[in-house]
């Protein structure tokens, strides 16, 4: 079992950043087809955002980090984006208040609580063609994994796999809430962008994971 | 095709020319193109050049004689002639069909031809004239246009009692029932005894009612008799002798029932007096005159009438076409040598921006913005995206605090001032703001009376004003929210709540800023501004997409001759893609929609608003604001103001929205009330 401090937790909303910034531009492509292309844009500033504000100071607990991560998100970005991300970010400090430090489980664990803190501003359902077809599998395939015994980096596996999954059945859904609604039918075939962006921070979670245990196996470390 | 190394033309990425093709790329593009049907991005591939190189050696090789392309030679004369006609007439448009035409005779193939035009140019709103003659009866007994509008068909000259089929009244009559419109007759006779009668019936009410309805006409439809004896003319029983009367020697052709001479000039006898019914000058002033006729007895009358103005749309056969220009002495001026085209311009990575960093780009407009209009607006203290008016807070006055994304300028800083809103806050572009700068705008302007929110329906913009809604609540703040929903093209009537809300906004906010300025309570505020949201109907449409600062990538694609139609203002896509068309049918299209549902019956009033949603130019706002106004003139709506101009954008697009507000007397009271906001004036 490892433990993390806050200056690795930076480290870790570093890497989500990066990965979302490469993906600028297939997110707004994505977003492009069924709303108004700045989705990319969005969650790249948003994780920048929060890296500036949770590197200012990484002494502070985790639990005050994620906190700091989920007001600092949701002033750079507003939109629909914004609170729903900051209510993940803060649903996650809730749940690890007192830690002093995060294990590798913990790690694992932001996928649940950020999905718990998405679905209770978002209110949306399964179906409805949003970032939740996402991480609603991606909670579940963690939450049973954890429960079969697998190691976290193996958790996130699933939890990428899944989220994949839910993604590429956003295909095929007619979006019930948010602004893709309102385009009916001809949204289908397009990928919902919030849950594309989903997959890329779980991906970043699993990657940096693993990179923190050089690999002794391939189901991680021991 | 294989394609080997060696022999290479000029530039490296160019394939080896198949050998039967000698060493010309033309002949090898037009046989790929023209015997194989491959389109030109196929060949482009397999010629490895671009399509524009494609597209320039399609072009060389018609206009060097490699390709040469025949239209059927009887179709050919019908166009060389036609645009002879237009061009050497200045006619807006000329359609000439063959002289022979197997079984259908000439008038019946006519009255065809001519239902076709009019159709093409009959729209929704329009007072459409019509004389008589056989050619005009054919074309109303085979004209079908189902589905317009508040179309009126008016008898352009007074009756006859002839024992014709093809009287004033028939023709009317049959053309408003095949186009299911109301039909209007003259109720007098054309040709009455005598000036004095003519006189006392011109004073009678319904004759007078009826003229104005003809002095309104948008188009006409007309046939051109000429004087034979066997003409229409003759044959309706309008002259009875009077031909023979020596100031008539000179006319050469009659329309509505005047006389012109070769030249085209009117000719005034003793009929002139005796004529009820449109007069040659008011026939001038018709926007669209659609005349036809054809036969070589009428090539005198014809080219009378062209050469005195009197058609600007002309339905003719080949042989009397060229009669008409044989007459007028037109000769086919040579031919343009071929030219090559120029060489196609590069294609464009990206959209040019007048930024410096996008990150920067918001910020930076604000900035500007504030320093433009800093009379009316200034920041709020220790927020860069909150603005407030300059005399706030205002004791005991209900603050209205607006906002949304940036990129929709001069939304939503454009309507802080006196009489609108006390501040708006801005988020990202086409982003909510989030509750920080919405909670320090709110406190900036309160004026312990309540406040009241309103903001377009965006699920983004409801989380965050939700937010800060209920944090100024719990610090003892009232907060209210109206939340717009005038896009009637986003959600069907039914889940109206669902809709989205653009332009109209600016609606909502000038009555509810009125409402406070009077000093209302917030509940009263409240309930009038969603009075004016619930009567307030948008609907807009792109000819091209918009371009975010940060990716200079159109949000969407739109093929080159589309339109989207129902678009959102922040390029989400519309309802419906279509093939781009005229500014009245586009004004059409948004007008129809909103008219289902627009409850605004005869007499009442509305105010209007089209908008540029970022690049068109006022010049073509002003071509649609036109259109909109004959239609509702068409259907008795008044018009009370109309407001024209850049007023809710959506960045660059090349679109525009078009808003009906549905008056009544307290919110034009509202309307009108005084107001000093940088987009928006009202004078006490």
């Amino acid at each position: 079992m490892t433990d993390f401090t806050s200056r690795q937790l930076v480290d870790l909303f570093r890497l989500i950043a990066l990965r979302l910034s490469e993906a600028r531009r297939e997110l707004g492509a994505l977003d492009g087809a069924i709303g108004d292309a700045d989705h990319g844009n969005a969650m790249a500033e948003g994780f920048a955002a929060v890296v500036r504000a949770t590197s200012a100071d990484d002494t502070r607990p985790p639990s005050e980090m994620l906190a700091v991560a989920g007001r600092s998100f949701l002033s750079a970005v507003g939109a629909t984006t914004g609170p729903l991300y900051a209510s993940a970010l803060l649903a996650a400090a809730q749940g690890l208040e007192g830690k002093p430090a995060l294990s590798d489980i913990d790690v694992a664990g932001l996928v649940p609580a950020f999905a718990a803190g998405i679905a209770q501003r978002g209110k949306a359902r399964p179906g409805d063609k949003t970032m939740m077809d996402a991480w609603a599998p991606a909670a579940r395939a963690v939450t049973e994994a954890a429960k079969a015994g697998l190691s976290p980096v193996d958790q996130l596996h699933r939890a990428e796999g899944a989220a994949t999954q839910g993604r590429d059945d956003t295909r095929a859904m007619i979006a019930a809430v948010g602004r893709a609604a309102r385009l009916g039918a001809r949204g289908l075939g397009h990928v919902d962008p919030g849950a594309a962006s989903a997959v890329i921070i779980i991906a970043a979670l699993q990657e940096w994971l693993r990179l923190q245990h050089p690999p002794a196996g391939q189901d991680g470390h021991a | 095709m294989t394609l080997r190394p060696g022999n290479k033309l000029a530039g490296d990425d160019e394939a080896l020319i198949p050998l039967r093709f000698g060493d010309d790329p033309l002949l090898w593009a037009s046989w790929l193109y023209y015997e194989e049907g491959l389109t030109q991005g196929a060949i482009a591939e397999q010629m490895g050049v671009s399509r524009p190189s494609v597209n320039a050696y399609l072009a060389d090789a018609r206009s060097r004689g490699i390709v040469s392309i025949e239209i059927a030679p009887e179709r050919f004369r019908t166009l060389t002639i036609a645009s002879a006609l237009r061009d050497h007439f200045s006619l807006q448009d000329c359609l000439v069909i063959p002289t022979d035409g197997g079984e259908r005779s000439l008038i019946t193939r006519l009255g065809d031809a001519g239902a076709k035009v009019l159709a093409r140019n009959l729209r929704s709103g329009d007072t459409l004239a019509v004389t008589w003659g056989r050619t005009v009866l054919s074309l109303a007994d085979q004209i079908v246009l189902p589905g317009l509008k508040d179309v009126r068909v008016v008898q352009a000259t007074g009756g006859t009692t002839a024992k014709i089929p093809w009287t004033p009244e028939a023709c009317a009559s049959h053309l408003a029932k095949a186009l299911n419109a109301r039909a209007i007759p003259i109720s007098a006779p054309a040709i009455v005894s005598s000036a004095e009668v003519r006189e006392m019936l011109m004073k009678e009410a319904v004759l007078a009612e009826q003229l104005g309805i003809l002095s309104e006409a948008d188009r006409i439809v007309l046939g051109i008799s000429s004087l034979r004896p066997e003409s229409t003319i003759h044959s309706s029983g309008f002259l009875d002798g009077a031909m023979q009367h020596a100031h008539y020697q000179d006319a050469v052709g009659s329309l509505v029932g005047r006389f012109i001479s070769a030249r085209g000039a009117p000719v005034i006898g003793p009929m002139h007096d005796r004529t009820i019914g449109l007069d040659l000058d008011q026939l001038r002033r018709i926007p669209q005159r659609i005349a036809i006729a054809g036969g070589m007895d009428k090539v005198a009358a014809i080219l009378a009438a062209l050469r005195g103005g009197f058609v600007s749309v002309l339905v003719t056969d080949i042989a009397t076409g060229r009669g008409i220009l044989n007459a007028e002495g037109y000769r086919e001026p040579p031919r343009r040598p071929a030219t090559t085209p120029p060489p196609a311009l590069r294609v464009r990575s990206h959209v040019k921006k007048l930024i410096n960093a996008p990150r920067d780009a918001v910020d930076e407009a604000l900035q500007g913005a504030i320093l433009a209009h800093e009379q009316l607006i200034a920041p709020v203290a220790g927020s860069t995206r909150a603005i407030r008016a300059i005399n706030t807070p205002q004791s005991g006055k209900v603050a209205v605090v607006i906002g949304g994304g940036a990129g929709h300028e001069p939304a939503f800083w454009g309507y802080v001032g006196a009489g609108l809103a006390d501040a708006a806050v801005v988020g990202n572009t086409f982003a909510s703001p989030p509750p920080d700068p919405i909670i320090a705008a709110t406190r900036a302007v309160q004026g312990a009376a309540g406040v009241l929110y309103i903001y377009g329906n965006f699920s983004g913009d409801v989380m965050n004003f939700d937010m800060a809604a209920e944090i100024m609540e719990a610090e003892g703040v009232r907060v209210r929210s109206v939340i717009t929903t005038d896009d009637i093209a986003s959600s069907p009537r039914e889940t109206r709540s669902a809709r989205r809300g653009v332009a109209g906004t600016i609606f909502t906010f000038k009555i509810a800023g009125a409402a406070a300025a009077r000093m209302l309570p917030l509940e009263t505020c409240e309930a009038l501004a969603r009075h004016a949201n619930a009567r307030t109907y948008t609907m807009g449409l792109a000819l091209e997409p918009c371009s975010l600062p940060e990716t200079r990538q159109p949000s969407f694609e739109l093929g080159p001759d589309d339109m989207e139609i129902g678009v959102g203002v922040h390029g989400e896509p519309g309802v419906e893609r279509r093939n781009m068309e005229t500014a009245d049918t586009c004004a059409d299209l948004l007008l129809d929609r909103i008219l289902e549902e627009l409850p605004a019956t005869e007499g009442e009033e509305v105010a209007l608003l089209v908008n540029s949603l970022g690049s068109i130019p006022n010049s073509e706002l002003f071509i649609v604001l036109r259109r909109v106004r004959q239609r509702l003139k068409a259907r008795g709506i008044r018009v009370h103001h109309s407001l024209v101009g850049t007023y809710y954008t959506s960045l660059d697009m090349v679109g525009i929205s078009l808003t009906v507000f549905h008056l009544d007397a307290e919110l034009k009271g509202l309307l009108d009330a005084p107001c000093a906001a940088a987009a928006l004036v009202v004078r006490a």
